[in-house]
């Protein structure tokens, strides 16, 4: 489904690995490993000759792509102040029959539509790129630090949405260990630009793994991982 | 309410030929034997259409700039292209082009935006605050350009190249205006054209492209054809700065839309701006008509001031 050889820029080194159909991916790693760096090689904001479905992302028309790809940054980023929450919601319905009310609902950020995507927190923000998300509907959908401005109530809520059948593939970059163990996906661990490992979770989530990767800082309490301050 | 400033927009817009230092027999002007006559057709009338029209795609062209670059201070003038175009007007007509003025200044105001794009593309992002100073650093050098062809030209020359940097609606005769009126409604409609485009662009260029703009092929498009109505409306009338730095700002915070549902509105009220200043220029009561580009700094200046003290 997707696949990159010996990908290399000024962060990343020889990046080179492949996901199934259907497969799941965890992308983890400290902070300036080049995990965004690499989710934007993946989506083809910076050029890479990462293959989608056996052909190069490159070599696909622009709309045949949005079918295919779609990346969500860890921020909002938006240059125009008046444009609402409903508006930059409608300019990402392109492969779904989901009602746009419906989903806001579902987000509880409905009272919000008309008001202008600076004005929100970034909480709100966070949930309002989750809905492109979802109305966007692409193959293959790229999420940076989805749960990275929420409080605990809306993160469970976002993993319930990523856990649920609204996606097709996903790709998850996150330092939230917790939400990562219980997603259960495939890890992709990035140090200093390289891949570290690639395997299930299960391999990756053992004692001998966290105690390289973290040291002494985080920890399995049974079925839950702490973080030790 | 949208309806009434239209209506009294578009009034002033016809009564403005009707105003001048010489007053004009109504009657007359359907006569095409009296002065009156040739007055209205061949030196009011054209003057209010090109003010129009050059207000139009000066502040289209400030919108499709802010859009392009995401920075609110880009425009063809703040960027240098409006200085380019007009150094190639002054190139014109000091080495005996000036049947070509328009050429020449089309091909000024090409060449800083493919300096400007090119910029761009070697920073990789659009890094507005860097673009800015080289457009600021391109103007300085263009100014300096000019200055050495002053040098260059004899008295007459000099003469044509000052009046004509000082800006000027004046133009004679009514098929002089088909250009820029032709040029007008060709950036109008494809800024209609790319409107959803447009709309993205003015999230990030990184949402645009994943929702499947071809982000430099749009850019490209949409820049080129602004240099091309600067580089016309230019060697027309000369540098008339403000507009496009103003009208699009004040349409926003006025009407609080995002800007690609203002084309239209900005289009409209760019033109009814430069015939207003024309208008007051023109009937100032001063012994000569001043240039429009003093009136549209006069008035512009502290109303935009005014418009950005006020949103703190």
């Amino acid at each position: 489904m997707l696949q990159i050889n010996n990908y290399s820029n000024q962060i990343l080194k020889n990046i080179s690995f492949a996901l199934k159909p259907k497969q799941n991916l965890l992308i983890l790693g400290f902070n300036g490993a080049g995990k965004s760096t690499l989710a934007k090689a993946l989506c083809g904001i910076s050029p890479s000759s990462v293959k989608l479905f056996g052909k190069q992302l490159s070599h696909y028309s622009s709309k045949e792509r949005t079918k295919l790809i779609n990346y969500i940054p860890a921020k909002l980023e938006i240059f125009d102040e008046y444009i609402t929450l409903g508006e930059y919601l409608d300019l990402s319905r392109l492969h779904t029959l989901l009602e746009s009310k419906k989903l806001l609902k579902l987000l509880a950020i409905e009272h919000l539509k008309n008001k202008s995507c600076q004005q929100l927190s970034s909480g709100e923000q966070q949930l309002t790129m989750l809905a492109t998300a979802v109305l966007h509907n692409a193959k293959i959908t790229i999420f940076d630090e989805p749960t990275a401005n929420l409080d605990p109530n809306k993160s469970r809520d976002i993993f319930s949405l990523l856990k649920s059948g609204l996606f097709q593939s996903k790709i998850i970059i996150t330092h939230d260990l917790t939400l990562a163990y219980r997603l259960g996906y495939d890890v992709l661990f990035i140090k200093e630009g390289e891949v570290d490992f690639f395997g299930s979770s299960e391999e990756f989530f053992n004692d001998s793994n966290l105690d390289k990767y973290f040291g002494s800082s985080v920890k399995m309490v049974e079925e839950f991982l702490v973080v030790d301050f | 309410m949208k309806i009434l400033t239209y209506l009294l927009a578009l009034t002033i817009i016809f009564l403005s030929p009707f105003h001048g230092q010489i007053p004009l027999e109504l009657n007359n002007i359907t006569n095409p034997t009296t002065v009156d006559h040739k007055l209205f057709w061949d030196i009011r009338l054209p003057r209010v259409l090109v003010a129009f029209f050059a207000g139009g795609i000066l502040s289209l062209g400030g919108l499709i700039f802010q859009s392009v670059f995401k920075n609110p201070m880009s425009t063809p003038y703040t960027l240098g292209v409006a200085t380019g175009s007009t150094l190639g007007v002054a190139f014109a007509i000091v080495f005996g082009f000036s049947s070509l003025l328009s050429l020449f200044g089309f091909l000024g105001a090409l060449l800083t935006v493919l300096i400007l794009f090119g910029m761009t593309l070697k920073l990789q992002s659009y890094e507005t605050n860097a673009l800015l100073l080289v457009g600021i650093a391109l103007a300085f050098f263009y100014n300096a350009s000019l200055m050495i062809l002053f040098y260059l030209s004899d008295e007459s020359q000099s003469f044509e190249i000052i009046h004509f940097t000082m800006g000027s609606v004046d133009v004679v005769g009514l098929e002089k205006t088909l250009p820029i009126i032709l040029t007008s409604f060709g950036l109008l409609g494809l800024s209609l054209f790319y409107k959803k485009e447009l709309k993205l662009l003015l999230t990030s260029n990184d949402y645009a492209y994943l929702k499947g703009v071809n982000v430099k092929r749009v850019n490209t498009i949409l820049l080129v054809a602004v240099s091309l109505a600067v580089g016309v409306c230019v060697s027309l009338t000369g540098p008339i700065g403000f507009v496009g730095l103003i009208i699009p700002h004040i349409l926003k915070s006025i009407q609080k839309k995002s800007a690609e549902q203002l084309i239209v509105p900005i289009f409209f009220y760019g033109g009814l701006f430069l015939v207003l200043s024309d208008l007051i220029a023109r009937n100032l009561g001063t012994n000569s008509d001043i240039p429009i580009g003093i009136v549209t700094a006069f008035l512009g200046g502290p109303f935009f001031i005014y418009l950005i003290m006020r949103k703190r």
